[in-house]
């Protein structure tokens, strides 16, 4: 034991313990812990709210047992002082929340930190007294910390079955609320019985899963690895018609999606894809064009109002057009508003543009409330009555299937086109010779003016393509609701697309869809997160930023793809030999 | 005022004077003002430049070169006179206009594009030659993929000339070597078929034997372009040994003009630069 008094491993090993304990109490002291206390993962075993507190020791053991690149006196690689250092650091997370308890048990801290509830400290206790309660915390820790350690320490393919077993079960769980009504509306009642108790999974439900995702991810990873091989043999004719199978297949998954999953999902993805389409509107603006506009929810709102004024017979023009036949108006007047909104701030950089177009988005807002207004917009009240284009119902025999579909199911369909439509304008867009004045403007404005882009025209075309983008959304959403309220259209909205945009990477497609799933769809998964949202978004963000700050998914295969298909062409091609001869001479 | 400006002698003809019936001057400027509050950058500045000639602005820090390129590009309006260039005045035009007139430039501190790739930075540079609307990018006219195939295989045409190495197009521009950043965007500039070229201490921050390649670039570009170049430099080697007319700006003010022959042994020029003891 003499090694653990080695001052700077212990120093070390202190950090990791103090961040994570930090953690551990920030999660408690927010009320996390608490909201997602009664959660089950696993019914009667562990709930989310434990889950979370546990995942905080493990990542601290985990990290402390790896050894400093830099090998100082006092590191061994040993597997014994590796678990020692997991244990450590585990133990001091533990212990500070430990600590927590012990003081929140004799001192009522409920007058500063309202979360340190009762029920919470209940929670933490194990049902001990204080002091029993504060050790077993921190020997809980400990051992969970140690267990991070032997996590690392265990060959990577142990680890790999573990983590994705792990996270099987945890995904299965969470995924309750979209598997367990669909079962049950499917009559697999037996099914959903089996893995479902009480919000979580059974034990034998849990061991299943973990199993399945076991089993799943050995079988994934070799199965990936042979496709991967067989593509990149085929000659390229094939190599073509695979993809554009594999598009096919892709289509026809997402066209069955909400009839597979049932309405309750249907409701998240056409959420989802409201938000996509709006964040594909932003990401020409600001992933393109790189201005950073903050009142992009004024265009979604004007998408809204204005469908709502040319479609609802109750608005105050009351003239009821046919949806379709108001789109193109929609659509016109939005890019319209783009060119108005975009017009006054042309001369604007940066932060000033961010807080100007701030600004617009609240005013828009704003007017949409106001009283002086109201005769036309309806103020707070907003506009009732907007008829719905799309069958309630859709009840389709195709002789090898019968599709029925509903609410959201039907809705899905206009939504998924708009937002494909989108994809595809914007995506031919960026491979144009607007996109490169648009990257180039975001580069170093005055000198892709001086180098011949007209920023002024190509502002004013991003804001208006954008705005005309984001109309959509509004048009479908106020479709949805049959009626808008000004209080729909807050500048969280505007906060929110563009976490989308730079959680999936600025500029790329790909990685606005995926964005919009994950900041818009998880949180669909967990109930009791409305609350923390933003709490978790600006963490996802700070986390983004420090750790991936491109983004999920990059705006680079672009360039990867170019570059494998002048490869391919230009294989034989030998470098020039005068230039060649010049680099010497240099 | 008195005017204390050596007469310039008449402009010569280019090296290769034009068969077509074209103005001898390609750029002419007359009695450019330029102040800033209390500053004034430029003072009644009279310039020409013949068609296909290397001309020189030097001078020492400060002496308003860059200040003078600025207007000449569009990026700073003229306080007063006048900017004649092929016929057309640019006086008041945007810079993206100037472009399009044919007038192209690089900078003293390198400026790319520099999270775009190679390729794409020079084929910005052709963008006030292309033609393409975004609704026609959106539709995907046959015309698109024409241009866009067309541009590129000029840029990459244009990436050779400036002797950029073959694979390099993919690169991102800030990846590339101090050197490469210069001829990158040299082809920028040139993407766009300029007509005058102006370039801003092309050779600044390079060693002899890169200062040596840049020269004869320049002088082969001229030769292969066809172009009018404008160089502002501080090395006068570089300046001596590929100007035909040079021009002296000191303190906002032109106090020579000539062949560089009659710069060198300018007693006004020498003071400029070392001193009044030197002349002394």
């Amino acid at each position: 034991m003499q090694d653990l008094l080695n001052a700077p491993r212990l120093r070390r090993l202190a950090a990791f313990g103090a961040v994570g304990g930090v953690a551990a109490l920030y999660l408690a002291m927010v009320g996390l812990v608490e909201a997602f206390k009664d959660r089950n993962v696993i019914t009667g075993v562990v709930t989310l709210g434990a889950v979370m507190l546990l995942a905080v020791p493990l990542i601290a053991g985990y990290r402390a047992a790896i050894v400093p690149r830099d090998v100082t006196e006092g590191w061994t690689r040993s597997g014994l002082q590796r678990a020692v250092n997991g244990f450590v650091a585990g133990l001091i997370a533990g212990g500070m929340l430990g600590l927590l308890v012990f003081v929140g048990r004799a001192v009522d801290l409920r007058g500063v930190l309202i979360s340190i509830s009762p029920d919470l400290l209940d929670f933490l206790s194990f049902g001990l007294p204080r002091a029993g309660a504060a050790v077993a915390i921190a020997v809980v820790g400990g051992a969970v910390g140690t267990l991070g350690a032997l996590l690392l320490i265990s060959p990577p393919r142990i680890r790999a079955v573990i983590t994705t077993g792990l996270l099987a079960v945890i995904l299965i769980s969470l995924s309750e609320p979209f598997i367990r009504p669909r079962l049950e509306q499917l009559d697999y009642t037996a099914i959903s019985d089996f893995l479902y108790q009480a919000h979580g999974l059974t034990v034998p439900a849990a061991i299943a899963a973990f199993v399945a995702g076991i089993v799943g991810s050995a079988l994934w990873a070799p199965a990936r690895a042979r496709v991967r091989q067989t593509v990149e043999a085929a000659p390229p004719e094939r190599r073509r018609s695979i993809r554009n199978w594999t598009i096919v297949a892709a289509l026809i998954g997402v066209l069955i999606l909400p009839q597979v999953s049932g309405t309750f999902f249907a409701q998240v993805l056409v959420l989802i894809g409201l938000y996509l389409l709006l964040a594909l509107g932003l990401n020409i603006v600001v992933g393109y064009a790189g201005l950073l506009d903050l009142g992009y929810v004024a265009f979604f709102a004007v998408g809204a109002y204005l469908t709502a004024l040319l479609t609802s017979p109750d608005s105050s023009l009351g003239i009821g057009l046919p949806f379709f036949v108001a789109l193109p108006i929609v659509m016109l007047g939005a890019g319209a508003t783009g060119l108005l909104i975009g017009a006054p701030v042309l001369r604007l950089r940066g932060d000033y543009l961010a807080i100007v177009t701030l600004g617009f988005g609240e005013i828009a807002r704003i007017l949409f409330e106001s009283e002086a207004l109201r005769p036309w917009l309806g103020g707070v009240q907003g506009i009732l009555g907007i008829p719905n284009p799309f069958p309630a119902r859709i009840d389709l025999d195709i002789g090898v299937a019968h599709l029925v579909a509903s609410g959201p199911q039907v809705l899905y369909y206009p939504i998924l086109a708009f937002c494909m439509l989108a994809a595809f304008a914007a995506n031919r867009l960026a491979n144009s010779r607007v996109g490169r004045a648009w990257n180039a403007m975001r580069e170093d404005e005055s000198v892709a003016e001086a180098t011949g882009v007209s920023t002024v025209n190509y502002k004013l075309l991003a804001f208006s393509l954008g705005a005309t983008t984001g109309c959509l959304s509004g048009a479908l959403f106020a479709v949805q609701l049959q009626s808008v309220f000004p209080g729909s259209f807050d500048v969280l909205v505007s906060i929110t697309v563009l976490a989308v945009i730079i959680l999936g990477g600025m500029g790329s497609i790909p990685g606005v869809v995926v964005g919009a799933i994950v900041l818009i769809g998880l949180p669909q998964l967990l109930r009791e997160f409305a609350e923390y949202r933003l709490l978790v978004y600006g963490g996802v963000l700070v986390a983004m930023m420090l750790l991936r700050p491109e983004g999920l998914i990059p705006n680079r295969s672009r360039q990867r793809e170019l570059h494998d298909a002048m490869d391919d062409e230009e294989e034989a091609e030998p470098p020039q030999p005068e230039l060649a001869a010049q680099r010497g001479s240099a | 005022m008195i005017e204390e400006i050596d007469q310039p002698a008449a402009p010569k003809p280019g090296p290769e004077p034009d068969p077509v019936d074209q103005p001898a001057v390609l750029l002419k400027v007359e009695r450019l003002t330029k102040r800033f509050e209390g500053l004034t950058a430029n003072r009644d500045i009279d310039f020409e430049i013949p068609r296909y000639a290397i001309v020189s602005i030097i001078g020492p820090n400060g002496a308003g070169k860059t200040t003078f390129f600025n207007q000449l590009t569009g990026l700073t309006r003229p306080t007063s006179g006048t900017i004649e260039f092929d016929g057309t005045s640019v006086v008041g035009m945007a810079p993206h206009e100037v472009a399009e007139l044919g007038i192209a430039r690089t900078y003293q501190n390198i400026r790319l594009f520099s999270d775009m790739t190679v390729l794409a930075n020079v084929m910005v540079g052709r963008h006030v030659r292309m033609k393409v609307q975004w609704y026609e990018a959106i539709l995907g006219l046959p015309k698109v993929a024409r241009e866009e195939e067309e541009v590129r295989v000029r840029s990459l045409e244009l990436l050779a000339l400036v002797g950029l190495r073959r694979r390099y197009e993919d690169e991102l521009a800030k990846n590339l070597p101090y050197g490469d950043q210069r001829r990158l965007e040299l082809a920028r500039a040139l993407a766009s078929d300029p007509k005058l070229l102006l370039l801003d201490e092309p050779t600044a921050g390079m060693n002899p034997g890169e200062t040596r390649q840049m020269t004869d670039l320049i002088a082969r570009l001229r030769k292969e372009l066809r172009l009018t170049i404008l160089l502002i430099e501080h090395d006068m080697k570089v300046v001596m040994g590929v100007s035909e007319r040079i021009t002296v700006l000191d303190y906002g003010e032109r106090i020579a003009e000539g062949s560089p022959e009659e710069i060198r042994t300018n007693p006004r020029v020498i003071e400029a630069y070392l001193g009044k003891q030197a002349t002394a």
